[in-house]
């Protein structure tokens, strides 16, 4: 990955025109709404705003490389974790904060750095053992500072924190190591993100029955199938993207997406509703917090990330 | 099994701009953090590029809260004056920074709250409801507020007139105010420039004064300011021993040993 790959890869230059053109076309199309048929669009009209954001940020930090991407998305972990530390109020134990913020800092260095074992970028070994480290790390804490009192709590906090904030969503800046970065991560992207838009809208208009009602009363059954045919439709649309795989590794990848994304979604809420809070933050205009948006993107990624490689190695040999 | 209990922050879903706008900052780790590494970096920067020295270092109390003052003449000034404090009381360090100029545009406010942890200073408009805020800061046990008592930027040689704010927060308590003399600053990054020039800077840090014994009123404060703003110059006239220019002692060359045939 680099600008000129960039710039050469049909691939990169195909999603490019999707994204761009996508945006534009929504643009328009808001604006009929708006202006030509005087209908309120507030709502869609913040949601676009917030997308205006970030497909050029995350279309640049692809664009400029590897480091570049691998940056940007430990940056994003960063923030996200910041947010999920905030809303528990882990945030008040400095140490334990400091420990998985290094951590998630060491999951980008580790994504960065090469193998010494084999000539790959990335060190995938260190990568997937970096959990025992941080956690060995974080259990240290309470033992340095001789505390007992509410260390469970803030331990199970910064665990969690650590391994699904930083470690698993790690994996989509692992995914610009491979021979096929832009294929795989521009589609996880572009794949979860469309799925997470075609539950809300076909939950919106044919949503009768709640998928968890205690969790999260919007979704709705109806809006999770019409997402999963969406997803389970797009690999054979993008086939050509990555022309390597096999049709039944197309279905698994469409199956991950369609199913892992409401799953992701879930997961969050369950979060969220046990805080008893909305969103987790506001940073990104009409989406709320990071992590309300990436939510299905952490738990598709590391699903994604090893079936890919099981089946088709990362970075096969010649 | 009974329920675990959150403490959420207290503006956790505000914007990210606004929860660093918020004044005086919470607890957040990763702002934290970053001031930290950033404070490293500017340290080492400051020194390698623009040769910071400072003297007197030890005139700085070495606990309880107080106040710095010197001359103002640019950007570089509230960075050279956190460089000479210990980084261990980096985040209680508040350098006053003009409202209008600091809050007017997002990345100005975001980096001013990040890297400087600057106080918001209303010069304009409210500048007693500032200066009650600096006062309970004070109230802690670890503040070190920063303040340039001139209120902006001069460009000149000798420091303008002081305004009578800091007199009024030093007078009549305990609180140890420290004369600062910066020199060089002007010269390595003017008002309106971007690029810092490799100019040689100085930090001079004189004694501290404390007023208990003046009652806060507007007589007291004209004496105080009259004092501090004498102290300011006098360090920026005194030479003081240790800055005599060294002359880099000879270096011994490395001379090949003669080779007996």
């Amino acid at each position: 990955m680099s600008p000129r790959e960039a710039l050469r890869s049909p691939v990169a230059l195909f999603y490019a025109a999707v994204a761009f053109g996508l945006l534009l076309v929504a643009g328009l199309l808001l604006a009929v709404l708006r202006w030509g048929l005087r209908k309120n669009v507030d709502q869609a009209w913040q949601s676009y705003r917030g997308w205006l954001f970030i497909v050029p940020l995350t279309a640049a930090a692809i664009f400029l490389g590897r480091e570049a991407t691998i940056v940007f998305f430990t940056g994003v972990a960063l923030l996200g974790f910041r947010e999920f530390a905030r809303a528990t109020g882990l945030d008040g134990d400095l140490y334990m904060t400091v420990a998985v913020y290094v951590g998630i800092v060491a999951a980008g260095v580790v994504a960065l750095v090469p193998d010494p074992a084999q000539p790959v970028p990335g060190w995938y070994g260190l990568f997937m053992a970096l959990p025992v480290f941080v956690i060995a790390g974080i259990l240290l804490i309470p033992v340095l500072g001789n505390r007992v009192h509410g260390q469970l709590h803030a331990l199970a906090l910064a665990i969690v924190g650590f391994i699904y904030f930083g470690w698993m969503f790690g994996h989509v800046a692992f995914l610009a190591n491979a021979k096929h970065a832009y294929a795989y991560l521009i589609y996880l992207l572009f794949a979860v993100e469309l799925n997470d838009i075609a539950a809300f809208l076909i939950g919106k208009l044919f949503g009768r029955h709640a998928l968890r009602s205690n969790i999260s009363p919007k979704k709705t059954w109806e809006g999770a199938l019409g997402a999963l045919a969406v997803s389970l439709a797009l690999p054979w649309a993008l086939w050509f993207t990555f022309p390597h795989l096999g049709p039944q590794d197309l279905l698994a990848a469409g199956l991950i997406v369609g199913v892992g994304g409401q799953l992701g979604d879930l997961a969050i809420s369950v979060i969220k509703r046990d805080l008893g809070i909305k969103d987790l933050g506001s940073i990104i205009p009409g989406h709320g917090g990071i992590l309300d948006r990436t939510d299905s993107l952490i738990y598709v990624a590391p699903l994604f990330f090893h079936y890919l490689r099981y089946r088709h190695d990362l970075n096969p040999s010649p | 099994m009974e329920q675990w209990h959150y403490d959420p922050a207290a503006n956790y879903d505000a914007a990210l701009t606004e929860q660093l706008r918020v004044f005086p900052p919470g607890l957040d780790t990763l702002v934290r953090m970053v001031r930290l590494l950033a404070a490293v970096v500017l340290r080492c920067w400051l020194r390698v590029y623009h040769r910071l020295t400072i003297i007197g270092r030890h005139n700085l109390p070495a606990e309880g809260p107080f106040i710095l003052v010197a001359n103002h003449a640019s950007h570089l000034d509230t960075l050279c004056l956190l460089a000479a404090l210990p980084l261990s009381r980096l985040h209680c360090t508040f350098p006053g920074a003009a409202k209008d100029y600091v809050c007017v545009n997002g990345l100005r406010a975001v980096l001013a709250a990040v890297v400087v942890n600057a106080l918001p200073f209303d010069r304009l408009f409210a500048p007693w409801q500032s200066l009650s805020v600096c006062a309970h800061l004070l109230e802690r046990p670890d503040t070190i507020l920063i303040l340039f008592p001139e209120g902006t930027r001069s460009g000149g040689l000798a420091p303008e007139e002081f305004k009578p704010g800091v007199a009024l927060l030093a007078a009549s308590c305990g609180i140890p105010v420290v004369s600062c003399h910066l020199a060089g600053t002007h010269a390595a990054l003017p008002k309106g420039a971007w690029c810092p020039r490799p100019r040689a800077v100085r930090l001079t840090i004189g004694a501290p004064h404390v007023y208990p014994h003046l009652p806060a009123t507007k007589e007291s404060a004209k004496q105080i300011c009259r004092e501090l703003r004498e102290a300011v110059m006098l360090l920026g006239k005194v030479e003081p021993e240790e800055f005599r220019v060294r002359k880099p002692a000879p270096r011994k060359m490395f001379q090949s040993p003669v080779l007996q045939p």
